[in-house]
């Protein structure tokens, strides 16, 4: 079948799926939107901008001043409208996942291609975020599209999507390193054939710099727009302090809802220096396959960053359709695809036991987010060993491959 | 930068990877030898566990855990004028009955007595739609507004016109109705009250309740027609529905399974054992189940099928009457559908049971039955905040005991791990393959059969597909169950025999199993994984279904798999179904019941047998009519 048709068929049946009238509901669940993605915080944020209130000012907004701009002018925001945005975001997403692809694949016009998409826009852990209009769904076509630029080398397009994600979801900083590399490096495989690479220090300075210089322009830009510094303190200081234990999927509410308040900062660096820790280990292992580098770091950033909704695994998820090579050496896909069938039913149905019901507790639904972690870790665990493990190829008659 | 990949491909016997390597591969091997043993312990644990669910052993004696319910510790005031009040309610009750009133008067009248006592009334008109007509009828409630707070909490106490009497079969609750009514006029004297008292006189059984609470909670539904509510008040904490449908009784019976299995906090039952215990002297029953000491205990039929020492003996009927209880109530909850009115309240956050007056010919009436409930209204009216979330988990094998989750909830559990087992080996099974080798010399000499394990290919998108295709089959499947019998059953044979003709097609996926796994492992390696999460899913929303699932499920599914033997076959096969579709069956009038929960009340028991119980089935029934490949 024809790629741009097939691709053309499945963006049309995600928009008729985004205009099915569903229940208000979807925007409130915990699982779809976090505090920091939420429509209906960036509702208020731009109601509030508009009337002239600082958005910043209170403890409602957590998210960009880019966002108030575009959606207070450009893109208004309405019931016509969110669908139709939100399925183009998503359009782009898996068109940025297809063009990696072939330039991993190094083909052009593929089979694969629609299977891609697909397995993007019909990834219930992606479109039901994106059908709750959480703003997650445009940080995950912002992180696809500098993967594609970086993957088609084109740097300065690369540079600025990611200083974007960046600046729109501070926990991104994990991928800066691994879309260098990609940038200095190719997007080819090389999990099969690993050799160390030699890298232009000096070519790789420079891309720094240029980061750092969109970096600094959307910063003022954003300072710009709101007239002051206090974003900086309700937007990024918010993934490092968590001051909204509004419950997620994700591991770092209940530990905090539960903390001695002077136990806190201690732990809230432990948390998130905890996250850094994963970039040069990952990097360097995987320095032969930067492409594979960014998405184990992207599974990194699902399973622990702070405010992570499903969208975040989902994109995990999403992205192993880039690697087929490493399929036949996962070790326990089964076990892993079972927690996860576990994990999503648990997650909501202990949601709904605590907080419609009334007959559970915290406790329930920390439990399923806990579930929910043993899966995401699992399916990271088992990337790691299978992107490793393919280098020695196929085991040969009386030999074994084991782990010292 | 040199590469440094940290796996090492050595000899087996090499010397750093020796011992590890020798460890797993036993390791590997043993969990392959003894699996099948561990399968079948597994199961026999987890049904003796089930039997073993009535055993004394695993409960223990009701308590109180919120210290503010107090229940027990207040003097009663309902005294003989107020039975006196309760005897001319029923009597004017009476006359309205032999006069063929319709429910608009009996309405009208119930209201105007809400009126002499000066409580602010109204009343409430709906429609139900329903296949064989529309179904009209009228609520009159009344809201005595809390003397002392503002009125944002509120109790419910709530009489329907039909007893819950052979689950509405038409038995008129005249005396709960003068009951609530009297009590209307006896606790409008005290400013005591600190939530709102809402007295509701529901008509019909289920409808009336189902309207009116539907239109409190800002509910709607197509099929029915409520009229807004005049008077509103706040959060309705907890509910007591009365009861009483004999002229005088002897036990009080509680009823609190409620829609969709959902139970009311157990501290509003314990508070109402004490009371009914302590302060009215009344034996509590559950349900109406007598017990094997009082003269009104039936024999079971387990027990009279025994031989007489041991149907005699005190633990054999106690544990009779205990299974027996605990049965009860697993009908009630499994199949999702309320034991009382007061289980349409639960789905709102409401503690909510019925207070069931057990006809009888002595020696309480009236008077105890206003103390009794007295004194638990005074108790919810302690509540200063909800009840603790740990106290929704329980099963009350007899009136003052319960069993704790941690004693009941492992035995659908073990089962169901010992399906995911089952289901994990399939999918091992169908990664490997068995090759006879070319045997060397040596081995020819001994005789012995020389083969070797090589791995091959698992394409899961197909069996995944055929899943959901199964799945899709149960939404005709719903709607056959909602016709009448005789077409029923005509369009339940074809469908059944659509999913063995399937069979015939899905066989001819398979091409060379030496390269590609046969596709029956994944079916059933697909299908036994999902029930067996189905199961422990469902094990904390409704414990009773989890149950029959298990035991429904638990053998026939971890021994399925196709057979060689003709008859063998077509007789499993004919088992599968029948153990599909016995709901459907005019024999087990079930499914009748559940269609009518789920359009009017929003049970969702036979949704889920359709289009989740009996696929999982009919995976089972393709699976067994597959060639045995392997």
């Amino acid at each position: 079948m024809d790629i741009n048709f097939a691709f053309g068929g499945l963006v049309a049946a995600r928009l008729l799926l985004s205009f099915v009238p569903l229940p208000d509901q979807l925007k409130y669940d915990h699982l779809l939107s976090s505090p920091l993605t939420s429509n209906l915080r960036l509702h208020e944020g731009i109601y509030l901008f508009k009337n002239g209130v600082d958005p910043y000012s209170g403890g409602v907004f957590y998210q960009s001043p880019l966002y108030l701009s575009i959606f207070s002018t450009l893109l208004p925001l309405n019931r016509v409208s969110s669908p139709i945005i939100w399925t183009l975001i998503d359009a782009v997403s898996a068109y940025a996942l297809v063009q990696t692809w072939r330039a991993r694949s190094g083909v052009g016009k593929s089979n694969r291609d629609a299977l891609l998409a697909a397995v993007y826009l019909f990834n219930p852990y992606l479109f039901l975020p994106s059908l709750a209009f959480s703003t997650s769904s445009i940080s995950n076509m912002l992180h696809l599209l500098s993967i594609m630029f970086a993957a088609r080398r084109k740097t300065s397009p690369a540079l600025f999507c990611l200083a974007a994600l960046v600046h729109v979801s501070l926990s991104s900083t994990l991928l800066v390193l691994p879309v260098i590399i990609l940038l200095l490096g190719q997007p080819k495989s090389s999990l099969a054939n690993p050799k160390p690479i030699s890298i232009d220090f000096e070519k790789g300075r420079m891309i720094g710099l240029e980061f750092l210089a969109h970096f600094a322009v959307l910063t003022l830009t954003s300072t710009f727009i709101s007239g002051g510094f206090q974003w900086l303190w309700q937007t990024w200081f918010v993934e490092l302090s968590l001051p909204d234990l509004t419950p997620n999927p994700g591991l770092w509410w209940y530990f905090f809802t539960e903390m001695f308040d002077h136990f806190r900062p201690f732990f809230l660096v432990a948390f998130s220096v905890h996250l850094l820790i994963y970039i040069a280990p990952v990097c360097i292992k995987f320095q032969y396959d930067p492409l594979y580098a960014a998405f184990i770091l992207t599974g990194v950033l699902g399973t622990v960053k702070a405010y992570p909704t499903l969208s975040d695994p989902g994109l995990f998820f999403t992205m192993i359709s880039l690697f087929p090579e490493i399929l036949p050496y996962l070790r326990y896909p089964i076990v892993t695809s079972l927690i996860h069938l576990h994990a999503s039913l648990l997650l909501p149905l202990f949601n709904h036991l605590w907080l419609s019901q009334g007959t559970g507790n915290a406790n329930f639904f920390y439990a399923s987010t806990l579930v929910f972690g043993v899966a995401n870790g699992a399916a990271l665990m088992d990337c790691v060993w299978a992107g490793l493990r393919i280098a020695l190829g196929e085991t040969k008659e009386g030999y074994e491959v084991v782990q010292q | 930068m040199a590469l440094n990949i940290r796996g090492i491909l050595g000899r087996l016997r090499s010397r750093g990877a020796g011992p590890k390597l020798k460890r797993r591969k036993a390791l590997d091997n043993m969990a392959w030898t003894y699996f099948p043993r561990l399968k079948i312990l597994l199961l026999v644990v987890g049904y003796a566990w089930m039997l073993c669910l009535p055993l004394k052993e695993l409960s223990r004696g009701i308590y109180i855990d919120e210290n503010a319910l107090q229940p027990g510790g207040v003097n009663t005031n309902w005294n003989w004028g107020d039975v006196h009040r309760a005897d001319s309610y029923l009597s004017e009750l009476e006359r309205l009955r032999d006069s063929n009133a319709t429910s608009i008067e009996r309405t009208d009248y119930i209201s105007l007595q809400f009126q002499k006592l000066r409580i602010p009334t109204s009343i409430q008109n709906y429609t139900f739609y329903t296949r064989s007509g529309p179904i009209y009828g009228s609520n009159a409630y009344a809201i005595l507004s809390s003397p002392r707070y503002s009125g944002a909490e509120a109790t419910l106490i709530s009489a329907s016109w039909l007893s819950r009497m052979g689950d509405g079969d038409g038995t008129l609750n005249l005396r709960g109705v003068a009951t609530v009514l009297s009590l209307a006029a006896f606790l409008n004297q005290y400013s005591l009250w600190s939530k709102d008292l809402i007295f509701v006189i529901s008509d019909g059984y289920m409808e009336g309740m189902q309207a009116w609470a539907s239109a409190y909670h800002g509910r709607t539904q197509s099929n029915m027609h409520a009229e807004p509510l005049q008077l509103t008040s706040g959060m309705i904490w907890t509910a007591l529905d009365i009861d009483y449908p004999g002229h005088s009784f002897s036990h009080l019976g509680i009823f609190w399974e409620g829609l969709n299995g959902r139970l009311p906090n157990q501290d509003i039952l314990n508070s109402f054992h004490v009371i009914s215990r302590n302060t009215g002297g009344v034996p509590v029953l559950l349900h109406d189940n007598h017990d094997p000491n009082d003269d009104n205990w039936r024999d079971p039929l387990p027990v009279s099928w025994l031989p007489s020492t041991l149907g005699n003996n005190g633990r054999v009927k106690d544990y009779a009457y205990r299974a027996r209880n605990l049965l009860r109530h697993v009908t009630y909850q499994a199949r999702g559908h309320p034991s009382g009115i007061h289980g349409l309240l639960h789905q709102f956050h409401i503690d909510a049971f019925t207070i069931f007056a057990v006809p009888a010919t002595g020696p309480h009436g009236f008077h105890t039955l206003g103390r009794i409930v007295e004194s638990t209204l005074r108790t919810c009216n302690n509540l200063l905040e909800r009840l603790h979330a740990s106290f929704f988990f329980y099963l009350l094998p007899e009136p003052g005991t319960f069993t704790k989750i941690g004693n009941y909830l492992p035995s659908a559990v073990v089962i169901s791990t010992a399906i995911l087992f089952s289901g994990l080996r399939s999918w091992v099974q169908a990664g490997w393959v068995e090759v006879p080798v070319p045997a060397s010399k040596e081995g020819r000499a001994k005789g012995s059969q020389v083969v070797k394990w090589e791995r091959r290919s698992r394409p899961s998108l197909q069996a995944v597909l055929i899943i959901l295709a199964t799945h899709a089959w149960g939404v005709p499947l719903y709607f056959i169950s909602t016709w009448p019998t005789p077409p029923r059953l005509l369009a339940l044979a074809c469908l059944c025999s659509s999913m063995l003709l399937a069979s015939r097609f899905i066989d001819k996926i398979d091409s060379d199993t030496r390269k590609i796994a046969p596709i029956w492992m994944l079916l059933r390696s697909f299908n036994l994984c999902f029930a067996s999460t189905v199961i422990s899913a469902t094990s904390v929303l409704n414990f009773s279904l989890a149950a029959v699932l298990a035991v429904l499920l638990g053998v026939p599914l971890s021994f399925s798999g196709p057979t060689d033997d003709v008859l063998t076959s077509v007789t499993l096969r004919f088992a599968y179904v029948l153990l599909a579709i016995f709901w459907f069956t005019p024999a087990w009038n079930v499914m009748d019941q559940a269609v009518w929960d789920w359009e009017f009340l929003g049970g969702y028991f036979s949704p889920f047998i359709c289009m989740i119980y009996v696929p999982i089935i009919w995976q089972a029934v393709i699976v067994a009519s597959l060639t045995n490949r392997s």
